[in-house]
């Protein structure tokens, strides 16, 4: 049984149909990919796994569980743990504030927290330094470590990680992506990408998404070199689909 | 000189109780982006507490004091439930108009039950005060001084000192995020406006024995701690006790020295002078804090 299971999701704000009929399986273990090119419906789908989005119809399982129209606080409970697009650092609190918080969904002592956020710096070693810096103060890809790092924080079974090359200078990207290749080790990791070559550099499994369905999906060798990866790295696609 | 400082201790004795509800202001704001313009009338009905107990019941001080208390603490509950909860996934403007209903109906339950003539109630101490070289020194305003003291050390460790404090600081900076992360956003602001109706429900019950204890006693503390929110720099912690001090110090050496009659009006014109010349406040908006 795959740890997530999504089935013929579908996803509506108001008028526009975000996701008609998504279908995507993520098993324990692995990191999974989903690319697609901007408004493909990438950030939705992760956004209603975590309980942000509500599904319209169709079905979440995580490990055999319905989790769809849980709110977002019982599912990270559950031990699925989103680090959202734009990083979402707390401008006003500090770094290592920022990462204690990523346990609030879980009983433990202030003082055990406090060790873990500093164990983490072990993973983050570039953000130490910036523990007691608040978040407004920190680049973009110190924000990205931070935002990882909380996320992890939750001790989820499954993380999920929106777009966390965006705005990154190349060098920084590797860096994240060095990260991504320690935390699956522990953890399984689906991971939203325009960047087709990083995000398959570290996937066991690809989806292509285009307006708002699953096109293409395999192996990152199978998937590298096709059309329709082509089109959703640079972001269109010739034909009329839609 | 012996005058100047007898009127700096009555004006800081006065903004302590600005700065009380201020906080409250500030406080509630900060989690919901929505001014409560009940905050006032918490103040107000906090003192009215106190006279059913103390006064009607005569029951203990310390026991009333203390059932207020936690009659407050109820009201913020129930405020919670009945006034933002069910708005909240609403516009700004609905809460805010919710509010300003809110302060209606409990200022007119308040006049249904108790009239409108003002009610009288005692102090704390039963020494009027003490004399300090050529200070008199009002016992209730020392009062007023040492709990606002406590409350500023209290609320700089509950919000920086605590992991609570720390998940009310992530709510009210983005309540999307802090779901995400498993903290209960309905708690905490469940706990913001139980706190701030605590503090407003405070500050009435020690202003109560300076003034009368009446209806529109809220209305007035809240103009003036409304202004002392924008002189400090609206939504800021400090800006809002620094704000209320100043207000409560001016207020008082201007009906000392030009007018009496046009005491209220000082608060205003220098809130007016803020608005033109420093919109942003003492200290300013931290830009950074809304991105």
């Amino acid at each position: 049984m795959p740890l997530l299971e999504i089935r013929n999701l579908v996803v509506r704000y108001g008028e526009i149909e975000a996701l008609r009929g998504v279908t995507i399986a993520v098993e324990a273990g692995q990191v999974v990919t989903l690319l697609g090119a901007n408004g493909a419906g990438k950030s939705t789908t992760l956004r209603a796994i975590s309980g942000l989005a509500k599904p319209t119809s169709g079905e979440i399982l995580f490990d055999g569980q319905s989790i769809a129209g849980l709110g977002p606080e019982a599912i990270v409970r559950l031990g699925i743990s989103h680090v959202p697009e734009g990083r979402r650092v707390f401008p006003g609190l500090t770094v290592k504030e920022n990462i204690m918080l990523g346990a609030s969904n879980r009983k433990a002592s202030s003082a055990q927290i406090s060790r873990e956020a500093d164990a983490m710096f072990d993973l983050f070693p570039d953000i130490r330094a910036f523990a007691d810096a608040l978040g407004w103060t920190l680049s973009g890809g110190q924000l990205q470590m931070v935002a990882v790092a909380r996320g992890l924080m939750a001790k989820p079974r499954l993380l999920l990680l929106d777009e966390p090359s965006l705005g990154l200078a190349p060098v920084i990207v590797q860096a994240v992506f060095r990260i991504i290749s320690q935390i699956r080790k522990d953890t399984t990791v689906l991971l939203v990408e325009q960047n087709a070559r990083m995000g398959l550099s570290v996937a066991d499994h690809g989806f292509v998404l285009e307006t708002g369905r699953i096109v293409l999906g395999g192996k990152p060798d199978e998937l590298w070199g096709n059309e329709a990866v082509a089109a959703a790295y640079l972001g269109g696609h010739a034909k009329a689909s839609a | 000189m012996d005058l100047v400082l007898q009127l700096l201790f009555t004006g800081i004795g006065i903004g302590a109780v600005y700065a009380l509800v201020a906080l409250g202001f500030v406080l509630i704001f900060r989690a919901t982006n929505v001014v409560n313009f009940a905050q006032g009338e918490f103040s107000m009905v906090a003192a009215y507490l106190m006279v059913v107990f103390a006064v009607d019941l005569g029951w203990p001080y310390w026991l009333s004091f203390l059932i207020a208390l936690g009659g407050m603490a109820l009201l913020g509950v129930i405020f919670n439930l009945g006034v933002y909860y069910p708005l909240r996934h609403r516009t700004f403007l609905p809460v805010i108009i919710a509010t300003i209903g809110a302060s209606i109906l409990l200022s007119n339950s308040v006049l249904a039950i108790y009239g409108p003539q003002p009610q009288v109630l005692q102090g704390w101490f039963d020494t009027p005060g003490i004399q300090l070289g050529p200070v008199y020194l009002d016992s209730q305003y020392l009062l007023i001084i040492a709990v606002t003291i406590a409350l500023v050390f209290f609320n700089y460790w509950f919000f920086e000192k605590t992991l609570l404090g720390k998940k009310l600081q992530a709510t009210s900076q983005d309540k999307e995020m802090a779901s995400l992360l498993g903290i209960s956003v309905s708690t905490m602001i469940m706990i913001t406006f139980i706190y701030s109706a605590v503090l407003g429900g405070l500050a009435g019950i020690l202003v109560a024995p300076v003034l009368f204890v009446s209806i529109q006693m809220g209305s007035t503390i809240a103009l003036k701690a409304f202004a002392a929110t924008i002189i400090g720099g609206f939504g800021d912690v400090a800006g809002a006790i620094i704000g209320g001090l100043a207000l409560g110090v001016i207020e008082t050496f201007g009906a000392a020295y030009i007018s009496v009659p046009y005491k209220d009006g000082f608060a205003f014109l220098v809130l007016v002078a803020f608005l033109i010349f420093r919109p942003q406040g003492i200290f300013g908006e931290r830009v950074a804090e809304k991105a």
